[in-house]
C-alpha cells in the first residue's frame, strides 16, 4: 500500500498532466473545431491499459477513450517501441465517428512500459461524400471519410512521411489537419514527459501501485453512491425521429437493474440498426451511461476505469446503440448519443427524481458548409453545432442557449467566421416561447441565420428533435422543436429535412432555430413574477404567459393583471 | 522637508499602509483589520494612524490597490451592480447572454450561467452593419438612435454599454450612437466597444464593455468618497490607483476605464517582486503570495511581470486555473495569476471513500483555524503547521495574539485521525503536504506551463504564510533560490510604491504580413503613441518621463490564439522581420514547434504608454558579519520537517534582531511580526544589505 497523503498527491498530478495535455493541444491546434471549441479529450493510462485520469473536455468522449485505447492496442498487431505513436479513427476502434481521430503513445520508463498517454480530437474534415465528414445521408461507413485503423503514424519520434501522405491526400483540408495532428503529437509528448516525472520521482512500483489504489478508490465511492439507489428494474424508451435515410422512428429502449452491488444497463428492445448514419458505436453507447452516472453521483469521483466497475452495459449487437461494420455512424456520436441520454435519464427519473432535469434540446444542431473560395479557388469547409435550451430542474429553470449533455462545444465568433468564410451572420438570439413551460421553465433554443455570400455551396445538417419535441417532466410541457429554413431571395421558404445534404446559391440565407428544454413541474404552479420578467424579457409571449401558465398580463401597463390570473388559474386547474 | 508617498493596499483581511519618505528612504508601516463593507474606512483609519506621526501637507502622492471591483462582481458587499443598458447590432443583442454557449461544468445538471450584467428587457439594437474588413454595408440609423435616447431616458439606466459588429475596424457607428446618446442624456456614461476593447471576437468584447458600464457607477462612487475623505483629513495629495496591469492611473482615468482595476489586488504583489528582482540583479522571478485564505503565483521574465491579454472576472477556479464560462471574459492586460484555495485557513476533511483532503473551503478570519479559539471546529492548515512546530503558539501578530495546540490537536484528531486511522504527525504532515502539492500546481501554471524552467527563477515568498512553505515549494520545484523580503505581509503594498503609470491602446490590424506595408503599422503605432502622449500628460507626467512600448499579437493564419511579441521603434521591413522571427521563437518554445514557412497574421498592434515614476531606493546596511547577535537566538524547539526522522531540534530566532550579512544553515525558524520564514535542512539563510533572507539550497534540491 502507497500511503495516502502520496496516493493524493500523484493523483492530483496526474489528473493535472491530463488537463495540461489538454493546454498544450489547444494552444498549438490549428483550426477553429480544436483552439476555439476545444472538441478533443486528453487521457493517461496505467500499463494494463486501464483509464487514469480524464481531462474533462468533452463527455461523448468519457466512455470511448478507455474503449479506443483497449481495443487499439489490441487490433496493432506490431510492436510498439520508444517513440512511436499509434494513430486511428475506425470507429468501430475507437469507440467514436471518423472525424475523431485517436492518437495513443505508449511511455516508456527504463525500458518498461508504464503507461500510455492518449487524446482524441475532432477535426473539421477527413474525408467522404460531404465536406465536414458528417453527411446526414450516408447508407455505409465509406462514405464518411477515409478509414484509418491502428498505424504507427509516429515512428521513432517522427511522423511517417508515406502515411501521411496517404491520409492527407483524402482530406479536403490537408494543410489544417496536419496541424491539429501535430498538436495532438505534442500533447502525448507532454503527457509522457509528466508521467514519466512521476515514476522518476517516485519509482515505478508506487506508481503503478498508486494508480491501482486512486482506480479502487472510485469504485469504492461509486458503489457507494450506488447504494443509495432504491433497487429494482426501471424502464424508459425514447426515439429518434429519422435515419437520415428514411423517415422512421428509431426507439431507444433501456432498462436500468439498480442492486446493491450494482448497476446494469440493458438496451434489449432497441431499434435495430439504421440505414443511415444514426448508429452509435458502443464506445458512444458507454459514454452516455458513464455521462448520466457522473451527472447523478458525486462529482468529486475521480474518473477512471474503477468508477465504472460495478457498472454493466449490455447492447445487443446490430442494433443502433451497437452496430456492426459497416454501418454509417457519424450521426451516432452528436445526435444518438443525446437521445440515449434522454431514455436514461427518464430511467433515472423513476429512481432520483429530484436529481433528473426534463429533456435538453437533445440534439447538436450539426451544420457543416463548404465549397470553393471564389477568391483563392481553394476549397472552404465550415463546421459547427449550435446550442439550445436545457431542461427544467428542480428548482431551477433550465439554462437558455446552451449546450447540453453530451456536448460542451464553444461557438465560433462571428467576428471570426466572416473574415475567413464567405459568410455573412444576420441574427443570433435566444428563440421566444422554445422553453417548455412549467413550474420552472426550460431553457429557451437560439436562432442563428446567415446570408451566403460565394456563388455555390454544399450544406450539410445532422440534427434531431424537429419532429419529436424535448419533454416535460412531472407536469411540466415540452419544449418548442427545431427547424431549418433556407430562405431564397425571392422570398420562398424551404423546410429542410433534419438530417439532409442540400447546394445554396449566392444570396440565400440559412435559418436554423433550436429547440428548447422541456418544462419541470405544473405551469399552472410557476410564480406569476417570474412568468412576467419573462414575458418583459421577451422569453415567454403575452399569449403563452396565458395559454399556458395562466397568467394574464396587461398590454398597457405591462404588470400582472392578479384578478383575471387567479379567475384564469382556478378555471385551469 | 521630507515627503512621503503613502501606499494603501485594502485586502481581505487588513488593510496596510506604508509611508515612504523620499528623503532618507524610510519606511512607516501601518496593519489594520479591513472594513469589507465599507472598505474607505479601514483605509482612512490606517490613514489616521499614520498622520499621527507626519503631518498631512507632507503626503506628495496616495497610491491605492483595492478590490471593490472583482467584489461588485461577485455579488459581494451589498454592491448592487447598477441598471444598465446595452447596445447591439440589429439581430444580436444575446450575444452577452449565450456567450460561448459552453457551461463552464460537464456533469452537474444544476448548472448555472453566472448572471447576465444586463437583463434581455434592457439589451437594444440599432439598425447597421459593418463587413469583416469594416466596411459600412448598412448605414446606422439614426432614427433608431434618437428613439434610443428617449427610451433610455424613460428606463433610467445608469451607463450603456455599446458594443456593434466589426466596429473594431471601424468605429464610426459607436462614435455616432454614443455622440447621440452623451447629447441627449448627458448624465449618464457610455461606454464604447471600440474605445475600451477595440479586438475581434464579438462576446469578449462586449462583455468587456459592459463590464467596463457596469463598474462606472460603483468605481466612482468608491473612488470620490475615498479622495473626499483623504481630503477632510487634510491631505491634497493626487489618488492614484492600481490598474491589473501593475500600472498606476490617476483616479479620474480609472473613473472613466473601470474594467481596468478589476486585478488591483494581486497586481501590486508581482511588480514588488519585479521590483525586488531588479534590485537584485535577478530577471526571472516567480512571485508567491500565501495569505489567509488563497495563494497566488505570478511570473516575472526578464525584468517585466508577465501580464494576459484576458482575464475573466469573478469566474470560478479549478486547479489554479479559471474555469472558461464561470465568470465575465475582460479584454485587458493583466498580471497573469494562477491561484488556488490554499492559506492558511484552508480547511482540511476526510471524504466518504476515507481520503484525506483540503480545501477549497476556508474557515477565513472568523471562526478561523480551530487553534484561533474563535469557535472553529474545523481543521486548517494553520493548525497543521502548529502542531508541526512550525508556528509559534506565543508569537502571532509579534505576541497579540494566542494560539491552542490543544483545539488544534482536538480538530484534527476528530475530522482526521479518527475519521481515516492516521496518527496525529501523519494527519498534520499529510496537509501540509497536500496544500503544497496544489500550490506547487499554481507554480508549474505560471513556468512550466509557460515553456519557462523553473530551476531558472528566484521564488519571492510573501504574504502571511508563504514562507513558512516556501522551501518545500522550491524543492518540489528544483528552485535553488529563495527570497523572504523584510516584510513579508506588506509586501504588496510596497509595490504600490515601486509603479509606473501606465496606459494601453490597441488598433486592430487583421491581416498578414506579406499584405502589410511597414509605413502604414509605422502610422498606426504614431497615432497610438500620440493617444499614449496625451493620456500620461493628462495624468501630469513629464514628457521626459514618458516611454513606449509596441507589441504586435501575431498568430500563424487560420490558428485562433494569438501571441504577443515585442516591436520596435522605429517599425521597419527588417525590424518586422526580427518581430516575426521572435513570434517563430516564442511559438515554438510554448507550443514545441514552429511553421516559419507559414503566413503570419498581425491581429493587433498594441502600444503600452509608460509615465516612469521615482523608486524607492531600498536603504541599505552595511554587513555585520556573518554571526548573529547572541540576542537573535530566541530558543529550540522540535519542528517537523518532510525528512526521515521527521521532528528535529530546530533553533528560533527572531527576524528583527537579525543583521544584514548574519550567515545561517537550515533547520531553523525565523519569526517575525507577521510572518514566520520555516528553513529546511539543506538550505542555507543570509541576510542581505536591504534586509531580504536570501534562502539558497545546499543539496541537489
Amino acid at each position: 500500500m502507497v500511503d495516502l497523503v502520496t496516493v493524493e498527491v500523484i493523483k492530483g498530478a496526474l489528473i493535472y498532466a491530463a488537463e495540461e495535455m489538454g493546454i498544450a493541444l489547444r494552444n498549438s491546434a490549428y483550426s477553429p473545431n480544436i483552439k476555439e471549441r476545444m472538441d478533443f479529450s486528453c487521457t493517461l493510462f496505467d500499463h494494463q491499459k486501464r483509464l487514469e485520469a480524464q481531462a474533462e473536455h468533452i463527455p461523448v468522449h468519457l466512455g470511448s477513450m478507455g474503449w479506443a485505447v483497449r481495443e487499439g492496442l489490441d487490433h496493432f498487431e506490431g510492436l510498439l517501441e520508444k517513440g512511436d505513436m499509434l494513430l486511428f479513427n475506425d470507429p468501430y476502434i475507437s469507440g467514436t465517428h471518423l472525424p475523431d481521430i485517436t492518437l495513443i503513445a505508449p511511455i516508456f520508463s527504463e525500458e518498461e512500459v508504464i503507461g500510455y498517454a492518449a487524446n482524441k480530437a475532432h477535426h473539421s474534415d477527413v474525408g467522404g461524400k460531404a465536406p465536414g465528414s458528417m453527411a446526414g445521408d450516408a447508407t455505409e461507413l465509406y462514405q464518411e471519410g477515409i478509414i484509418i485503423p491502428p498505424v504507427r503514424f509516429v515512428k521513432c519520434g517522427e511522423v511517417d512521411r508515406e502515411l501521411s501522405a496517404l491520409i492527407m491526400s483524402n482530406i479536403r483540408t490537408p494543410e489544417v489537419r496536419l496541424g491539429d495532428i501535430r498538436a495532438q503529437v505534442a500533447a502525448n509528448l507532454l503527457g509522457e514527459r509528466r508521467m514519466k516525472g512521476l515514476a522518476e520521482k517516485y519509482g515505478i512500483e508506487v506508481l503503478r501501485e498508486t494508480m491501482t489504489q486512486v482506480m479502487d478508490y472510485s469504485e469504492r465511492m461509486m458503489r457507494k453512491e450506488i447504494e443509495k439507489m432504491p433497487e429494482g428494474r426501471y424502464e424508459a424508451e425514447d426515439y429518434l425521429e429519422s435515419t437520415g435515410v428514411t423517415d422512421e422512428l428509431v426507439k431507444i429502449k433501456v432498462a436500468v437493474t439498480v442492486r446493491k452491488d450494482g448497476l446494469k444497463i440493458d438496451y434489449t428492445g432497441t431499434s435495430g440498426q439504421a440505414e443511415g448514419p444514426v448508429n452509435a458505436v458502443f464506445g458512444v453507447t458507454l459514454s452516455g451511461v458513464y455521462y448520466v452516472l457522473r451527472c447523478l453521483t458525486d462529482p468529486s469521483i475521480p474518473m477512471n476505469d474503477g468508477g465504472y466497475r460495478p457498472v454493466e452495459v449490455y447492447a445487443p449487437k446490430g442494433t443502433v446503440v451497437n452496430p456492426i461494420h459497416p454501418a454509417p455512424v457519424a450521426g451516432g456520436n452528436v445526435e444518438t448519443s443525446q437521445r440515449n441520454v434522454d431514455a436514461l435519464l427518464k430511467a433515472f427519473a423513476q429512481i432520483v427524481p429530484e436529481k433528473v432535469c426534463a429533456a435538453c434540446q437533445g440534439t447538436m444542431n450539426n451544420v457543416a458548409a463548404g465549397g470553393t473560395d471564389a477568391e483563392t479557388g481553394g476549397p472552404w469547409t465550415f463546421y459547427e453545432t449550435i446550442a439550445g435550451g436545457f431542461g427544467g430542474r428542480k428548482g431551477l429553470d433550465g439554462v437558455d442557449g446552451v449546450h447540453t449533455h453530451m456536448t460542451n462545444t464553444m461557438n465560433t465568433p462571428i467576428e471570426a467566421i466572416e473574415g475567413v468564410y464567405p459568410m455573412r451572420f444576420l441574427r443570433y438570439e435566444l428563440r421566444i416561447d422554445s422553453g417548455g413551460a412549467g413550474k420552472w421553465r426550460g431553457g429557451v433554443g437560439v436562432e442563428r441565420s446567415w446570408k451566403l455570400l460565394s456563388p455555390s455551396a454544399t450544406l450539410s445538417i445532422l440534427a434531431e428533435r424537429t419532429r419529436l419535441a424535448p419533454w416535460g417532466l412531472y407536469g411540466g410541457k415540452s419544449g418548442m422543436k427545431g427547424e431549418f429554413l433556407i430562405l431564397k431571395p425571392d422570398g420562398t421558404e424551404i423546410r429542410l429535412k433534419p438530417k439532409c445534404t442540400v447546394k445554396m446559391k449566392k444570396g440565400d440565407v440559412f435559418v436554423a432555430r433550436t429547440p428548447g428544454g422541456g418544462g419541470y413541474g405544473n405551469p399552472l404552479e410557476r410564480s406569476p413574477e417570474e412568468v412576467s420578467r419573462d414575458v418583459v424579457n421577451g422569453l415567454v409571449s403575452r399569449g403563452s404567459a396565458r395559454k399556458d401558465y395562466g397568467v394574464v398580463m396587461n398590454p398597457e401597463t405591462k404588470q400582472i393583471d392578479w384578478e383575471a390570473t387567479r379567475r384564469l388559474r382556478e378555471d385551469s386547474a | 522637508m521630507a515627503v512621503y508617498r503613502v501606499s494603501i493596499d485594502v485586502g481581505g483581511t487588513f488593510t496596510d499602509l506604508i509611508g515612504l519618505d523620499e528623503e532618507n528612504e524610510e519606511l512607516i508601516n501601518i496593519k489594520v483589520p479591513s472594513t469589507p463593507k465599507k472598505p474607505a474606512d479601514g483605509a482612512i483609519k490606517a490613514f489616521q494612524l499614520f498622520l499621527e506621526s507626519v503631518k498631512p501637507e507632507k503626503v506628495s502622492v496616495v497610491t491605492h490597490a483595492t478590490t471593490i471591483a472583482v467584489n461588485a462582481l461577485l455579488g459581494q458587499l451589498g454592491l448592487e451592480i447598477p441598471r444598465v443598458a446595452s447596445v447591439s447590432t440589429k439581430g444580436f443583442r444575446d450575444i452577452l447572454e449565450i456567450g460561448r454557449q459552453r457551461r463552464h461544468e460537464l456533469y452537474n445538471l444544476s448548472i448555472q450561467k453566472p448572471r447576465t450584467l444586463i437583463p434581455r428587457q434592457l439589451r437594444y439594437e440599432v439598425n447597421e452593419r459593418l463587413s469583416a474588413r469594416g466596411e459600412v454595408l448598412e448605414s446606422l440609423n439614426k432614427k433608431d438612435v434618437h428613439a434610443l435616447a428617449e427610451e433610455l431616458k424613460q428606463r433610467a439606466v445608469k451607463a450603456v454599454a455599446v458594443a456593434l459588429l466589426f466596429s473594431y475596424m471601424n468605429p464610426k457607428h459607436e462614435r455616432e450612437v454614443e455622440k447621440t446618446l452623451n447629447e441627449a442624456f448627458p448624465e449618464i456614461s457610455v461606454s464604447s466597444s471600440s474605445n475600451v476593447a477595440p479586438e475581434h471576437r464579438e462576446y469578449e468584447r462586449t462583455s468587456t464593455t459592459v463590464v467596463n458600464a457596469c463598474l462606472i457607477p460603483i468605481v466612482s462612487v468608491y473612488l470620490n468618497n475615498l479622495a473626499s475623505k483623504v481630503r477632510k483629513i487634510g491631505v491634497n495629495a493626487p489618488l492614484c490607483v492600481m490598474r491589473s496591469d501593475a500600472g498606476l492611473a490617476t483616479r479620474e482615468a480609472v473613473v472613466e476605464k473601470p474594467v481596468s482595476i478589476v486585478e488591483s489586488g494581486p497586481a501590486a504583489g508581482v511588480l514588488a517582486s519585479s521590483f525586488y528582482g531588479e534590485r537584485l540583479g535577478i530577471k526571472n522571478v516567480l512571485s508567491f503570495d500565501m495569505g489567509g485564505t488563497t495563494a497566488k503565483a505570478g511570473t516575472v521574465q526578464g525584468g517585466k511581470p508577465e501580464l494576459a491579454m484576458e482575464y475573466e472576472v469573478a469566474g470560478k477556479i479549478h486547479s489554479g486555473r479559471i474555469i472558461k464560462g464561470s465568470g465575465y471574459p475582460v479584454r485587458f492586460p493583466s498580471i497573469d495569476l494562477a491561484e488556488c484555495s490554499a492559506g492558511g485557513g484552508t480547511i482540511a476533511w476526510s471524504d466518504t471513500g476515507g481520503v484525506l483532503r483540503v480545501g477549497p473551503i476556508s474557515a477565513g478570519a472568523d471562526p478561523g483555524p480551530a487553534c484561533y479559539a474563535k469557535g472553529g471546529e474545523e481543521p486548517t492548515v494553520t493548525d497543521a503547521n502548529l502542531l508541526l512546530g512550525r508556528l509559534n503558539p506565543n508569537h502571532m501578530l509579534g505576541g497579540r495574539m494566542r494560539l491552542f495546540g490543544d483545539l488544534a490537536r482536538k480538530a484534527i484528531e476528530k475530522e482526521i485521525c479518527e475519521k481515516i486511522g492516521l496518527e496525529l504527525v501523519e494527519a498534520a504532515a499529510g496537509i501540509i503536504k497536500i496544500v503544497n502539492s496544489q500550490m506547487a500546481k499554481i507554480l508549474r501554471i505560471v513556468s512550466v506551463e509557460r515553456g519557462y524552467d523553473p530551476r531558472r527563477f528566484t521564488l519571492t515568498s510573501f504574504g502571511g504564510a508563504g514562507p513558512m512553505h516556501t522551501c518545500a515549494l522550491a524543492e518540489e520545484l528544483h528552485i535553488s533560490k529563495i527570497v523572504v523580503p523584510p516584510s513579508p505581509g506588506l509586501f504588496s503594498a510596497y509595490g504600490l510604491l515601486t509603479a509606473n503609470f501606465t496606459c494601453n491602446f490597441v488598433q486592430a490590424i487583421m491581416a498578414t504580413t506579406e499584405k502589410i506595408e511597414c509605413h502604414d503599422l509605422e502610422e498606426t503605432f504614431g497615432m497610438l503613441q500620440r493617444r499614449g502622449e496625451e493620456t500620461l500628460a493628462a495624468q501630469g507626467v513629464k514628457p521626459e518621463n514618458m516611454q513606449f512600448l509596441r507589441q504586435l499579437d501575431m498568430r500563424y493564419f487560420g490558428q485562433g490564439y494569438e501571441l504577443t511579441i515585442p516591436a520596435s521603434v522605429p517599425l521597419t521591413d527588417r525590424s518586422l522581420q526580427q518581430a516575426l522571427k521572435g513570434y517563430h521563437r516564442k511559438h515554438e518554445a510554448i507550443h514545441g514547434y514552429a511553421r516559419e514557412e507559414a503566413p503570419v497574421e498581425i491581429v493587433n498592434a498594441r502600444l503600452t504608454a509608460v509615465g516612469l515614476v521615482k523608486k524607492p531606493k531600498m536603504k541599505e546596511q552595511r554587513s555585520c558579519g556573518k554571526k548573529p547577535p547572541k540576542e537573535a537566538l530566541l530558543t529550540k524547539r522540535s519542528v517537523f520537517f518532510e525528512r526521515p526522522g521527521g521532528f528535529e531540534e530546530t533553533p528560533v530566532y527572531l527576524r528583527e534582531r537579525l543583521k544584514c550579512g548574519n550567515f545561517l544553515s537550515g533547520p531553523m525558524v525565523v519569526e517575525q511580526y507577521d510572518a514566520t520564514t520555516v528553513i529546511y535542512p539543506g538550505w542555507e539563510a543570509e541576510v542581505d544589505r536591504f534586509g531580504n533572507i536570501i534562502l539558497r539550497a545546499t543539496e541537489g534540491g
